[in-house]
């Protein structure tokens, strides 16, 4: 049986490339995809996690649920990202800085 | 003459008309500034005439008037004003209020043509005011005040001229010489009002009054609510005498008059016949119940000792008018000696003979200076019009100026049929009288009066036979206009007797020298003979010598440069004197005061100056750097952390979550690493 260490260390693995993604990439939606990236490690965890709970299944549940909002995350991201081109005709984050002004 | 008798009442509003009528052509004509203000001078001063005249037929030996006034209060203390009418006063105020009116008159033609002549008149109205107030007061302290004023509108007079330096000198010596009597006035003021607390003269100084009533007990003044020391009331008396001194110019303080020349002649007329320096003898009889033996034997002293030394200069002058400012102080000398022998009425009766004849003596040398001054301009020469031996032969071509001036100095001289005989008669008759009754030093008083008064027929003499006999220098001079002349021909009837006494040769029956207490001596009939005759003869004697020295067309010159002669032209050298005494020694304080202003007080001052400076230099630096620094510090480190944080702040999504990652990691190892 496969220990639940491994899952954790992919999970972290998986996190860590997500964060990577986050912080380094120049496209709103190479980001997009390191926070999918990040989400999964989290649902990764909970449905390991959910082998010590065979009886309500609380893991599954929760995994379910943080697809499910997942999916509706990245819905709404994408409608941001789509605004942003329009207005600023460009995805690239580190362009993109009226938070300064 | 009863339609001219009057209640109490409207004689003090008679005298007050006399009072504010000059005063009012003071104000008027200074307002208008016409260039005529003649007119309105003579009906004031003439309006002033009549009123004293009216006063003077009420009043004269018939009763003594005092109204008063609550003037101002102080405290519980209440000082009255007032008007007191008594023989003296109403003597004064037509002799001021008559020769005021005839020198106005005389003025308009002598005048005529000056561009100030509205303040000529202007001033004329003050001084006569001031005089008139002088005489009529009731109160010390309003003589005083009035007193002030006589000296201010001197000044004024005095320095009418005053683009004229000598004149505008003249009038700052007058007035300058004329404070320090006012101080003495002033010191005596203090002295009665402490001792008696009122400076009511009719309370003072009647008889039974204050002063009178006040005895010397143990070498203490007692009043009634004051003891003091005796010598305060002889200091009291020599005060008020210091004050009579300048105005009266008595040795030592007499130098301001030969100077006050300087002014207009009519205006050296009126100063020396009946005002400014009849105020000093006037304030002598005001007070004259105050004055203790040793005052009086100062008084008696310095006038016999100013009318001899004055005789001796007015020997050599040779300005016509510093001949006659001399012979003034000469003959305020022996009002003065008579005040101070106890002559008190044969003092204002010479007073008065003095007021006329000596105003005729300045009105007539006036119209000969005035019309040598003519002819100078009309020729355009060059010489001074008022230098005896310059003139010569006058006598036919100005007779009138001739015969009135003769007049007035047969009276000066004291030669009978004159005014001047009587009255000055009178003061050395009495002298000698009264010098019965002492020894000593005393017993030369009236031997020098005498001499005194051959001095004075000598040197008058030798200004009528310089001036009006020998050769004629200048043709065509002619006497004065009518106007001046009229006013002499009054004048000289004024000079002879028949004004003052009904017979020519004794002052005994003179209505004017009944009027007031007979000195208290007792008489020898011997002198009354005797003195007269000495005295005249050796008069007329000395006519004659001065007429040989002077009078024939070939004048012999005296030798001018003895010891003698310079001292008496350079006046005894008391000019020289009181300048190398006081205007020098002052000038040297001052210069030494100024030495120490700058050297010591404004050393101090810079030196603290200096110190101010280092102490605000050290402060200025502790501020630059301690307290700005700190400051400065304070803002820089504000700014530094604000730089620092803004570093954060890139305005990128990414460096924010760096920075959350960077914070939550930190955080984290911060919790469970360490």
């Amino acid at each position: 049986m496969i220990p639940l260490s491994h899952f954790m260390i992919i999970s972290a693995a998986l996190f860590c490339i997500g964060l990577f993604a986050v912080l380094t990439k120049r496209n709103a939606i190479q980001i997009l995809i390191g926070i999918e990236f990040m989400i999964n490690a989290a649902i990764l965890n909970f449905v390991a996690a959910g082998r010590f709970d065979r009886v309500a299944g609380g893991g599954q549940m929760f995994a379910l649920f943080a697809i499910v909002l997942a999916a509706a995350g990245v819905a709404v991201a994408l409608a941001i990202i789509l605004n942003v081109y329009k207005h600023f005709r460009t995805i690239n984050p580190d362009k993109i800085d009226t938070l300064k002004n | 003459m009863d339609f001219l008798t009057f209640s109490a009442n409207t004689l003090c509003l008679l005298s007050l008309i006399a009072l504010v009528f000059p005063f009012s052509s003071f104000l008027v004509i200074l307002q208008l500034k016409k260039s005529q203000g003649a007119t309105i001078s003579i009906f004031n001063i003439s309006v002033s005439l009549i009123a004293s005249l009216l006063v003077f037929i009420n009043v004269w030996n018939s009763t003594t008037l005092q109204q008063q006034v609550e003037w101002f209060q102080v405290g519980t203390v209440s000082i009255s004003a007032g008007i007191l009418l008594n023989n003296l006063s109403v003597l004064m105020m037509v002799l001021v209020s008559a020769i005021s009116l005839l020198v106005h008159i005389y003025s308009i033609s002598y005048m005529k043509g000056d561009e100030n002549i509205y303040k000529y008149w202007a001033y004329l109205g003050l001084f006569c005011f001031s005089m008139m107030g002088l005489v009529i007061s009731d109160s010390l302290l309003l003589i005083y005040m009035f007193w002030e004023l006589v000296g201010m509108s001197s000044y004024l007079l005095i320095g009418f001229w005053f683009t004229k330096d000598a004149a505008s000198q003249a009038a700052k010596k007058a007035f300058i010489m004329n404070r320090i009597g006012d101080l003495g006035f002033l010191t005596g003021l203090m002295i009665i009002y402490s001792q008696f607390g009122t400076f009511d003269i009719g309370r003072l100084f009647n008889v039974g009054g204050l002063v009178d009533s006040a005895s010397i007990i143990n070498g203490f003044w007692i009043s009634e609510s004051a003891s003091v020391p005796v010598i305060w009331l002889t200091i009291a008396g020599l005060a008020f005498f210091i004050g009579a001194m300048t105005k009266s110019a008595q040795f030592p303080l007499h130098t301001w008059l030969p100077d006050a020349m300087q002014g207009p002649t009519s205006v050296s007329s009126l100063i020396h016949a009946a005002t400014m320096v009849a105020a000093g003898v006037f304030l002598l009889g005001r007070v004259y119940p105050l004055f203790d033996s040793i005052a009086l034997n100062t008084i008696t002293v310095v006038g016999v000792f100013t009318a001899f030394m004055a005789a001796t200069i007015a020997l050599t002058q040779n300005d016509i008018k510093r001949i006659l400012a001399y012979s003034t102080i000469s003959q305020l000398g022996f009002m003065i000696a008579a005040m101070g022998i106890g002559a008190y009425g044969e003092s204002i009766f010479h007073l008065a003979t003095h007021a006329f004849f000596k105003c005729l003596l300045f009105l007539a040398a006036g119209s000969v200076i005035h019309q040598l001054h003519h002819y100078k301009e009309h020729h355009s020469l060059e010489f001074n019009h008022q230098d005896i031996r310059l003139m010569g032969g006058l006598r036919k071509q100005m007779p009138i100026a001739f015969i009135t001036m003769c007049i007035a100095a047969a009276a000066l001289a004291g030669l009978p049929f004159t005014s001047g005989f009587l009255s000055k008669d009178a003061i050395l008759i009495t002298s000698f009288e009264w010098a019965e009754g002492y020894h000593g030093f005393k017993k030369l008083v009236p031997f020098v009066l005498v001499l005194t008064s051959w001095l004075t027929v000598f040197y008058i003499g030798r200004l009528i036979f310089k001036v009006f006999f020998g050769k004629s220098n200048y043709k065509g001079v002619k006497d004065a206009p009518w106007p001046m002349t009229r006013i002499l021909l009054i004048l000289a009837f004024f000079s002879l007797f028949p004004l003052f006494s009904v017979n020519p040769l004794s002052y005994d029956n003179s209505w004017l020298l009944q009027g007031f207490v007979p000195a208290g001596v007792k008489p020898f009939d011997i002198f009354h003979l005797l003195v007269p005759i000495i005295v005249t003869g050796i008069s007329a004697i000395i006519v004659l010598i001065s007429y040989k020295l002077y009078g024939g067309t070939a004048t012999k010159q005296l030798p001018e440069n003895g010891l003698l002669y310079r001292f008496s032209n350079r006046a005894w050298y008391l000019d020289r004197v009181y300048d190398l005494l006081f205007v020098r020694s002052i000038t040297a304080l001052s210069i030494i005061s100024h030495k120490f202003d700058t050297l010591i007080v404004d050393g101090l001052v810079n030196s603290l100056a200096g110190l101010a400076r280092i102490i605000s230099d050290i402060i200025h630096w502790f501020d630059r750097h301690v307290v700005d620094g700190l400051v400065n510090g304070i803002a820089s480190l504000a700014s530094k952390t604000g730089d620092f944080a803004r570093q954060f702040q890139t305005g990128k999504l990414q460096h924010y979550l760096i920075t959350m990652l960077t914070l939550v990691v930190t955080f984290f190892i911060i919790t469970y690493l360490i």
